[in-house]
């Protein structure tokens, strides 16, 4: 049984701190920002900061990813390193109020 | 001695089949009669054959001392005619870089044309020239010409020429050449020489031309100056004899410039017109995609109309500024909804194909329709009308139900009038109802666009979303006008209102690198008289090509803002490495590999700097954007250029 499978029912876990270093070496930056923001490749690449995804699904989603998002195997991305990117993602803070900022309001 | 005044001297007894010496104050009057025979000898009919002299004194003497014909001054040349025909052809601007193949045209919009209409852009590079000339097209309205060294200076520029093909935009380009083999001085005449120097670039041209008369030159200036501006527009290429330029006119009286009367542009069919009229009548959800449609300021209200009098999404793929984008019914980042679409318009759309697949770029590459089974596809627009077969610019087959040959902001008019006459109580009333649909949709897209802007705020390396937003807080109440993006940049679309025509000028066409710097200051130079801000947000691998650009800016005292969006990758390929690395699953560490520009970081700043422009950076805090931008734009509002290096993290 795989670990991911095993952390099912008590998410969230895994390591943030190794899982922001695994995100940047790894180059999941380069399509999804730093911050999780989201980017564009040949169309707009999702935003990640808080995703949604639960850590099963997201880990199985990075194995067999859909449309141009790049597969990624075990060989290259262990499931604890996927799960601790999983883990970061969950420590970024995501969106705030539009209203707080004025710049978006102009 | 310069390298080429050898080549007056000897020939002159001889063989100019120009008869370059009428015009010319000479030093002896018996050279007068020489060119007569050499035109004789042209001719075929000689009275008696010459015979060629055998070797001896006087031929030793002719080889080294100057024949008794050697004018010395002149008191015209080729290059004043031509000179007097860009005028006639109200053309702004000669961008170059000085070369000696053109150095009679060169003296001659100095000293006869007064340096006005054209007046010389140096560029130090032919690339910056071209993409000059494209930049300020799309935002002047009219071409530009630039001339370059007809062979080494032309193969620098082929690649700019290429941008501007793809991109359906005229530019005159120019070339010096040395015809006549025996006019060729020893050396670097011979390899800038070519037979057929236009030849490197006539997949890329929309028509070019080698004028061996001055006349040949007015007829052959005039009718590409209409070519490369009759829709679909494309550069057009001059290859100009030296001789030509730099001889003495024989006859200026028998010269005539034609008058230039540009061709209207083709319209569509009144009848498809009606039929398409009745289709977006009829459909439930019309939906029109537009990219290169708007040719002048009034192809964006034409669009308008017709999109408010069907009350129908519009998606703008960009290629110029064709529809406001915070109007209620641009749908452009909504492209879904091109899959409840029962009638789809393209107008002026050049990768049709593309617009209405999903592409998969994965080890098997695959695709399916955006549109649903039935719909009915329709196009508009020139883009058929002249496509060439070597270069693949024109995508893939995409089959339709009206293909209506016309150019779109042409056909506009007409095509919304119909529409008007068809539009009863009933289908306005169902028009309005989709018409509201559409507008809450846009705004929970803006809503939605903002929301996600906010992610990563105050991260560094500073997010693209607070770089945009930053810029458009500080320009927002000036009459701006973005003229150049870093590749797939969508932000500003996404969160500014682009609501007049010279808010936007599309982008490089041909995806060449080396766009976004040379071509903004070309629109910038387009839009200098007119009070506008223009500003720019370019990549940093896209300046790296042309660098030297920032030069031009400084000499020629072009106002812009130019925002290096320094996220130190050639950040597609970046991506593109790593879904390789990914697919092999090996080395997902390294793809920074030849796709990075690190150790050492470049200092933009000090670049500019060290070309005369205002340089700030690089600003990391995000914090530090908005004294930066006041501080450059009261630069560029001062009439200066100004650059900003900011450090981004990718798009």
């Amino acid at each position: 049984m795989s670990m991911v499978a095993a952390r099912a029912d008590d998410a969230p876990s895994g390591d943030p701190v190794n899982g922001k270093r695994v995100y940047l070496a790894d180059g999941c930056f380069e399509c999804h920002g730093r911050a999780g923001q989201g980017g564009q490749l040949n169309y707009q690449t999702p935003a990640l900061a808080k995703t949604a995804l639960p850590v099963e699904s997201f880990v199985a989603f990075l194995r067999e990813a859909p449309n141009d998002m790049p597969s990624f195997s075990a060989e290259v991305l262990s499931d604890k390193d996927a799960a601790d990117i999983h883990a970061f993602l969950q420590t970024l803070p995501g969106p705030r109020p539009v209203k707080d900022i004025p710049q978006l309001n102009p | 001695m310069s390298k080429r005044s050898r080549s007056g001297r000897g020939d002159a007894p001889e063989a100019s089949r120009r008869n370059f010496l009428k015009g010319a104050t000479i030093a002896g009057a018996a050279a007068l009669s020489t060119p007569v025979a050499a035109n004789t000898a042209i001719s075929g009919f000689p009275e008696q054959r010459p015979k060629a002299a055998p070797p001896g004194p006087k031929l030793a003497a002719a080889d080294s001392m100057p024949p008794p014909a050697d004018p010395v001054n002149q008191t015209s040349s080729g290059g004043d005619f031509m000179v007097d025909v860009l005028k006639t052809l109200d053309i702004e601007y000669l961008a170059m870089n000085c070369a000696s193949s053109f150095r009679g045209l060169h003296e001659a919009v100095i000293n006869h044309g007064g340096n006005t209409k054209p007046e010389i852009l140096t560029c130090p590079h032919e690339e910056i020239a071209v993409h000059m000339g494209q930049g300020y097209a799309k935002m002047a309205g009219k071409p530009l010409a630039m001339i370059c060294h007809g062979v080494v200076g032309l193969q620098h520029a082929t690649m700019a020429m290429y941008n501007a093909w793809c991109d359906r935009v005229p530019v005159i380009v120019m070339g010096g050449n040395i015809i006549e083999a025996n006019k060729r001085a020893p050396g670097a005449e011979w390899p800038h020489s070519a037979v057929d120097p236009a030849a490197l670039t006539r997949d890329f041209v929309k028509w070019d031309d080698q004028p061996v008369s001055l006349q040949h030159f007015a007829e052959s200036a005039v009718r590409a100056y209409k070519i490369a501006t009759t829709p679909p527009m494309a550069p057009v290429m001059l290859s100009l004899d030296a001789e030509l330029q730099e001889n003495p006119i024989e006859n200026r009286e028998a010269l005539r410039i034609p008058r230039l009367v540009k061709a209207t542009p083709p319209q569509g069919d009144d009848a498809a017109l009606g039929e398409l009229a009745k289709m977006l009548v009829e459909a439930d959800n019309p939906v029109i995609i537009c990219d290169r449609m708007a040719r002048t300021p009034a192809g964006m209200p034409r669009l308008v109309d017709l999109a408010e009098t069907l009350q129908c999404a519009v998606i703008d793929n960009f290629g110029r500024m064709n529809f406001p984008s915070r109007h209620p019914l641009n749908q452009s980042f909504r492209r879904s909804i091109l899959g409840q679409a029962d009638v789809i318009l393209a107008l002026e759309v050049n990768d049709l194909w593309g617009t209405l697949s999903d592409f998969h770029d994965r080890i098997v590459r695959s695709a399916q329709p955006r549109y649903k089974k039935g719909a009915k596809i329709v196009t508009l627009g020139t883009r058929g009308l002249y496509l060439k077969a070597n270069y693949q610019d024109f995508g893939r087959y995409q089959e339709v139900d009206l293909d209506i040959a016309g150019d779109a902001e042409a056909s506009l008019p007409s095509l919304t009038g119909q529409v008007k006459r068809l539009v009863d109580e009933s289908r306005k009333a169902a028009f309005d109802a989709r018409g509201k649909k559409l507008a809450a949709a846009k705004l929970a897209t803006i809503e939605q666009a903002k929301s996600d802007a906010t992610i990563g705020w105050d991260a560094s390396p500073i997010t693209t979303a607070r770089l945009c937003a930053e810029l458009y807080s500080q320009i927002k109440d000036e009459d701006w006008s973005l003229v150049g993006t870093s590749i797939r940049l969508s932000w500003p679309h996404r969160l500014w209102n682009f609501d007049k025509p010279h808010r936007w000028n599309g982008a490089s066409g041909g995806g060449g690198v080396g766009y976004t710097l040379p071509a903004s200051l070309g629109a910038a130079l387009a839009n200098k008289d007119k009070g506008r801000l223009t500003v720019a947000i370019g990549g940093d691998g896209d300046f790296m090509f042309v660098p030297g650009t920032l030069w031009t800016a400084a000499h020629h005292k072009i106002p812009l803002l130019h925002i290096v969006h320094n996220n130190r990758a050639y950040h597609q390929e970046y991506m593109y490495l790593q879904a390789m690395a990914a697919r092999h699953g090996r080395g997902i560490t390294t793809a920074d590999i030849g796709t990075t520009l690190k150790d050492p970081f470049i200092d933009y700043a000090t670049i500019a700097k060290g070309f005369g422009v205002y340089g700030e950076g690089p600003i990391n805090d995000p914090g530090d954007l908005a004294p930066a931008l006041k501080r450059a734009i009261a630069m560029v509002k001062g009439g200066q250029p100004a650059l900003l290096d900011v450090v981004m993290d990718q798009r």
